[in-house]
């Protein structure tokens, strides 16, 4: 696999050398193609240069030089969207030494080469949100990479893509209360509530005075910046819903695990929620919250916007199908919304003309468990996962 | 046919109350219709009536005559198979394992919690017959049980209660993997002076072979001291000198008495391999000492396939199915698919679940996969994705276990004779939105969907909740 993934590399590294046409055009077909634009072509073709999406359509003439990849019964879907993650954060995920690091850059700790990066490409993602821990009240701002790719800049898709806020409990853990006030070991916030104290007095502070560390929250209030906040309880969302009163701001919710109790309120504020990661094996999620094996189910069917994050976009899809999820909205919750939550949705997320050549050849129905993942592409390149 | 039915008309069903398991209703004929019978003992039945009476099979074919008394499944557009079977787990226990790294004197059956969740999901999930094995902690880690997944107490549920007894090679408390074996070998040559021993004295005695269970060493007269070899004084747990003192020989041999009974062959030994060092090690035991067992494979066992092939016998596989490795020394990643590699090597092998993970919010490297391993039928839809032939890993949920565990007389496929433990599916048993309506244990339903309230609740949360 890598042997192959370091021949493709060079032909992608000669295409990024300048010879416009080193790389031949690749065709795919196959039996469906779920471009997650507008309906599925069964079948469809796809057209690939230069590491991007050329041409859609249910037939295509290749070029006489195109290499033609035919899945047979295979089926195309578009480079899966891990909508926040901390992959590759191997080396830590939080500056824990303060509460708040609003200009910690999250893209200065990514270890380019993990493997875990080779375990998503293998799951179908191209594309990874990798956002800080939860250890901080403010705790930076995030990047978007692509999961492969011959060079770290060409794999930067966004180095900012939002602000991002922790509203539970997790700030204050291991910091406690002192019978000494003034003891040097004393560190805030040591509660939920101080937690919450925390972050509105600090964004308080940012919109009444023009302390440079306070100017990222400053964007985030004039709406240049999205508010990536880490939930997990009923009360964290109850939280959020009024700070968002208070503060203007367009937050995203990840985590959520208890965000299918607050739906409506959700569904009206327009809030979307990239979820945990669903599992079948435990009721209970971090913080005591209570699972629902159909939270996206219900969270779509009130009308808000969901994202599935996890290792493995596809099994994550299809449990939230067999628990209600209607289909369609199971692909994009793993491709076009997060990539629209992110604010990516104009290179990702779409098998469609001009968007990147990220793509997932599926051997079958996509919602077989029995199914498996034949090869994935990243900008145009070409990486095997059949053996 | 008629003749049993006649039999529980006139009330001679008192009788077969004893073997029913259950109150009066279990002798009630049942007769699942319509479906697509999966028998894993030849082809499919398209349109077959599975008839169970009494807690047994009585007939399973196309054209079954269904009794006018007999309640009536409609399974037309169904899936009708026999129950599944889990062949290791560690689960349904008040404590997986116990401290003391060498307890054979200590039995699965009085730490087993029948109203454990985990009972509910293996219903929920058509799983009907698990094999419940101490934990991997322990040196010798007591003896394991068969049971149902259905029943208020334990009694209720037993299908056998001494079904093996568990060895793992993995190191405990701390100690090296040489002396991890020379304290097992230490024990398994005690157990074999003492059966020795057993064996000369009824010899001496000109009494016929004991069966087995009622044998106290204690009871039995002293061997030529020449014959046995020197007991040197049972090694502590822990090695530490602290602690109580060690027990008298005589006491000794009393909780060694499980492990003359493997080497009898009453039970086998789950051999936990942690490493495939470890199987080379397991193969030795089981030459050494005759010992029947069924292996248990930790991950990095796929290393060690093909001195399983040589084996002849299948083998439990890890939870975890698919992982990366890295190569040491190139830095090279893989994927295992275990599936995959044991197939290859030509090993049949059946599975085990995952237990519960803690949800650790974001950080996916190296989590289990918590999503779907921990149901038995994933697993074998896992099997499939990763090139084993569907009617295989379809008998690694059943028919295959059954083999495994000595209870092919009784379950693992749907023949007359055998248990009733049967599920209805609404599908195929591997597609995405298959659900079990139906599972039947000894003739009896002890899960339908449609009255699965957690479940409902699970999958429509109520709003503000």
């Amino acid at each position: 696999m890598r042997r192959q993934g370091a021949v493709l590399g060079l032909m992608v590294l000669l295409a990024c050398g300048g010879t416009v046409r080193a790389v031949p055009p690749v065709l795919i077909k196959a039996r469906v193609v779920h471009t997650l634009d507008g309906a599925p072509l069964a079948p469809g073709m796809v057209l690939i240069a230069d590491g991007k999406i050329r041409q859609v359509a249910t037939t295509i003439t290749a070029p006489a030089e195109a290499k033609v990849l035919d899945l047979g019964d295979g089926e195309l879907l578009p480079g899966f969207v891990n909508g926040y993650t901390q992959l590759g954060l191997e080396a830590g995920d939080s500056e824990s030494t303060r509460e708040l690091t609003p200009r910690t850059q999250v893209g200065s700790g990514i270890n380019w080469t993990s493997r875990a990066f080779k375990e998503s490409l293998a799951e179908g993602i191209t594309t990874a949100a990798i956002g800080p821990g939860t250890a901080n009240v403010i705790a930076g701002v995030g990047s978007i990479v692509k999961t492969a790719g011959p060079t770290i800049k060409g794999r930067i898709v966004s180095s900012d893509f939002g602000l991002v806020v922790t509203l539970s409990a997790d700030p204050a853990s291991g910091n406690n209360a002192r019978a000494r006030p003034d003891s040097i070991y004393v560190r805030q916030p040591t509660n939920r509530m101080g937690v919450i104290w925390m972050l509105r007095s600090t964004f308080d502070q940012a919109r009444r005075t023009s302390d440079p560390e306070g100017a990222p929250l400053r964007s985030v209030m004039q709406g240049n910046r999205k508010l990536i906040v880490q939930t997990r309880t009923y009360q964290d969302l109850v939280s959020l819903l009024r700070f968002q009163e208070e503060f203007p701001c367009s937050p995203v919710v990840v985590g959520g695990h208890e965000a299918y109790k607050l739906r409506e309120p959700l569904a009206a504020a327009r809030i979307p929620v990239l979820l945990a990661p669903l599992t079948t094996s435990s009721r209970q999620g971090p913080e005591g919250t209570e699972l629902s094996w159909n939270s996206a189910g219900v969270l779509h069917a009130a009308g808000v916007s969901v994202g599935l994050t996890g290792m493995f976009p596809l099994e994550q899809a299809r449990f939230a199908v067999r628990f209600g999820l209607p289909k369609d909205a199971a692909l994009k919750a793993i491709t076009t919304t997060p990539a629209e939550v992110l604010g990516i949705r104009d290179r990702v997320g779409q098998i469609a003309p001009g968007k990147d050549a990220d793509l997932v050849a599926v051997s079958g129905d996509p919602f077989d468990f029995t199914s498996a993942i034949r090869w994935v592409m990243v900008d145009g390149q070409v990486y095997d996962f059949s053996k | 046919m008629t003749s049993l039915r006649q039999l529980s008309t006139v009330g001679v069903g008192y009788l077969l109350l004893m073997f029913a398991a259950g109150p009066a209703h279990g002798q009630e004929t049942l007769a699942i219709k319509g479906g697509r019978v999966l028998t894993l003992a030849g082809p499919p039945i398209e349109n077959g009536v599975v008839l169970l009476r009494a807690g047994k099979i009585v007939a399973v074919g196309a054209d079954v005559a269904i009794p006018v008394d007999a309640k009536v499944i409609d399974a037309a557009g169904k899936v009708v198979m026999p129950g599944h079977i889990e062949t290791h787990s560690n689960r349904g226990m008040d404590q997986t394992n116990e401290n003391n790294p060498n307890v054979p004197f200590l039995s699965v059956v009085d730490s087993i919690d029948p109203a454990q969740d985990y009972f509910d999901e293996c219903r929920r999930n058509g799983v009907t017959t698990v094999a419940i094995v101490p934990g991997n902690n322990t040196m010798i880690g007591g003896q394991a049980a068969i049971v149902k997944t259905a029943g208020t107490y334990i009694t209720d549920m037993l299908v056998k209660r001494a079904a093996g007894i568990k060895i793992s090679l993995r190191p405990t408390n701390e100690r090296s993997r040489m002396s991890q074996l020379v304290a097992l070998r230490k024990e398994l040559d005690d157990a074999k002076a003492d059966l020795e021993k057993e064996r000369k004295a009824t010899t001496a005695a000109d009494k016929p072979a004991p069966t087995g269970k009622d044998t106290k060493k204690e009871d039995q007269p002293e061997a030529e001291p020449g014959q046995v070899p020197p007991r040197r004084p049972p090694v502590a747990p822990g090695g530490g000198g602290e602690g109580p003192p060690p027990p008298s020989p005589e006491e000794a041999a009393q909780r060694r008495a499980a492990l003359v009974r493997l080497l009898k062959g009453e039970f086998p030994a789950f051999i936990y391999c942690e490493l495939a060092m470890d199987v080379h090690q397991a193969l030795r035991l089981m030459k050494d000492y005759q010992l029947r067992a069924i292996l248990v494979l930790g991950a990095d066992c796929h290393k060690a396939a093909t001195a399983l092939a040589a084996l002849g016998q299948p083998v439990v596989l890890d939870a975890n199915l698919v992982f990366w490795e890295t190569d040491p020394v190139t830095g090279d990643d893989r994927r295992i698919a275990l599936p995959a590699v044991f197939r290859a090597a030509g090993v049949p092998f059946t599975y085990q679940v995952t237990g519960f993970a803690s949800g650790n919010l974001f950080r996916a490297p190296n989590l289990p996969a918590t999503l779907g391993s921990n149901y038995l039928w994933y697993q074998a839809a896992t099997a499939v994705k990763y090139g084993v032939p569907r009617d295989e890993a379809l008998a690694a949920l059943a028919s295959r276990p059954a083999k495994m565990l000595g209870l092919d007389h009784l379950v693992g496929t749907l023949e007359p004779g055998k248990d009733a433990d049967v599920i209805v599916l609404s599908g195929d048993p591997l597609k995405l939105d298959t659900w079990v309506d139906h599972t039947i244990i000894r003739g009896q339903i002890v899960y339908q969907r449609d009255q699965d309230r957690k479940l409902k609740d699970l999958l429509q949360p109520a709003p503000g909740k």
